[in-house]
């Protein structure tokens, strides 16, 4: 079994995310503190809320899911947990990761949130591939504007809007979409990465 | 391109499935953790729950319910009805839900729709608009439509996503189990002066009518109940009619 961590910033909805989770083969344990992530063998920043009390909550302890990149523990950043992965952004105070070259801004569409089911384009990871992840759930005002193209794997279009839908940084994989909300797709990408952060 | 959303709503009285043709009339129609994994075998794009219970005693099965959708569901879900403050917010999300549909309290105090979406993010925030005709415009009620104000419907949603609202799930009171069509210059109406998603609700009877909520409606998504629920149509059927007009949904997996 793979133990899954899954940080718990007290935002919102994390049911679906631990059940997906589980469906997947994993043991999911739920951290409240930040800084006991460090120890995690896997880690999930699941994707709820607004950029400044995730950002707030990351000045208290969240820097230490920095060192567990660097030393090559697999994370999944989900949606808001993708923008932590990236520098900076314009929702709100508080500086990200850094992990994921670039910066949090808003979408430019005349609907915003984009909420909805959308496809992913130009896949080229192994993750999407064996899970036929076609289209996913967004429900999201802010997306990542890469300033290394290199790092985005899948590419997705709200009106005229082109945007990083996957991002990864060798063991570190950020979604924009909701994999646990994305059916039974969804469900077998979230498999998918289980499997690959066990091997 | 965001495909066009069919979603399932399901009235929720003290822990089962109801639904009321013009907001009343009851009765039976089944448990709602069951009948949500139903519709997403079949293809629903997304749930909502609108409790529609009496009591406090059944709003907090309400919570339960979602409790146990939600160990099952992998769409999202909506869930409306009596939610009156941030905490209550605060406490559907954690029960499981992704969506919080906020109605009566926000006309009361609109600030609560400012307050959650600070809070979870405007994305979960639903602004939950009942419409009656009349005359020329349409006007706002409130308390399961049975509260007449005076705010124009057009002008409140504008309110509603200035204050906060992510997405629109806009009724028509008049049209509400009607199975006559959706009320399209309502939607139109709407649609056309707010920047976010407009999801048409009452009056569904046959897939054709879905397809005239989106193209003439403007709508960005529909809401369907009697006509699932009753068998008469099926999801399947009500997304294969979008896609022949031409327009882009998800396939059923």
């Amino acid at each position: 079994m793979t133990r899954v961590t899954v940080f718990d910033y007290g935002a919102g909805n994390l049911h679906s995310l631990v059940k997906a989770l589980e469906a997947g083969g994993a043991t999911v344990v739920l951290e409240r503190d930040a800084a006991a992530l460090g120890t995690a063998t896997a880690i999930v920043l699941p994707g709820v809320g607004a950029f400044a009390p995730a950002a707030a909550a990351r000045a208290r302890g969240l820097d230490v899911v920095r060192a567990s990149v660097d030393r090559g523990t697999p994370v999944l950043g989900i949606c808001l947990g993708l923008q932590l992965l990236a520098e900076s952004s314009d929702e709100g105070a508080g500086a990200g990761l850094g992990v994921m070259a670039g910066r949090v801004e808003r979408l430019e569409a005349a609907r915003v949130p984009q909420i909805g089911w959308n496809a992913i384009e130009s896949p080229r990871d192994p993750l999407l591939a064996s899970a036929q992840l076609d289209e996913a759930y967004y429900a999201n005002s802010y997306v990542v504007r890469p300033t290394r193209p290199e790092q985005v794997v899948a590419w997705s279009t709200h009106e005229h809007d082109r945007f990083a839908a996957v991002m990864r940084v060798g063991r570190t994989v950020g979604v924009q979409f909701h994999p646990e909300k994305s059916s039974r797709a969804g469900l077998s990408f979230v498999r998918a990465w289980v499997e690959e952060a066990a091997a | 391109m965001l495909t066009r959303r069919v979603l399932v709503c399901l009235d929720v009285r003290d822990g089962r499935v109801v639904k009321g043709a013009r907001f009343v009339e009851l009765r039976d129609i089944g448990d709602p953790a069951a009948l949500a994994e139903h519709y997403e075998a079949e293809g629903a794009d997304e749930i909502v729950f609108l409790d529609v219970s009496a009591s406090a005693d059944g709003r907090g099965t309400l919570l339960d319910t979602v409790r146990q959708t939600s160990e099952r569901l992998f769409i999202p879900l909506t869930v409306g009805g009596g939610v009156r403050s941030v905490d209550d917010v605060g406490r559907a999300l954690r029960a499981g839900a992704d969506k919080v549909a906020i109605n009566s309290a926000a006309v009361a105090r609109p600030e609560l729709l400012t307050e959650s979406a600070a809070q979870f993010g405007r994305q979960c925030v639903v602004a939950s608009i009942d419409a009656r005709r009349e005359g020329a415009a349409w006007l706002v009620w409130t308390h399961g439509a049975r509260t007449r104000t005076e705010l124009d419907a057009v002008a409140w949603a504008q309110e509603c996503v200035a204050r906060g609202a992510g997405e629109i799930l806009l009724t028509s009171i008049d049209r509400d189990g009607a199975r006559t069509g959706y009320d399209l210059a309502l939607t139109r109406a709407v649609a056309d002066t707010v920047p976010v998603p407009v999801i048409a609700s009452g009056g569904a009877g046959t897939p054709s009518h879905l397809v005239s909520a989106i193209q003439a409606g403007g709508a960005d998504a529909v809401l369907v109940a009697g006509i699932v629920h009753d068998g008469v149509h099926r999801v399947a059927t009500c997304k294969d009619a979008l896609r022949a007009a031409g327009m882009r949904v998800r396939a059923a997996a």
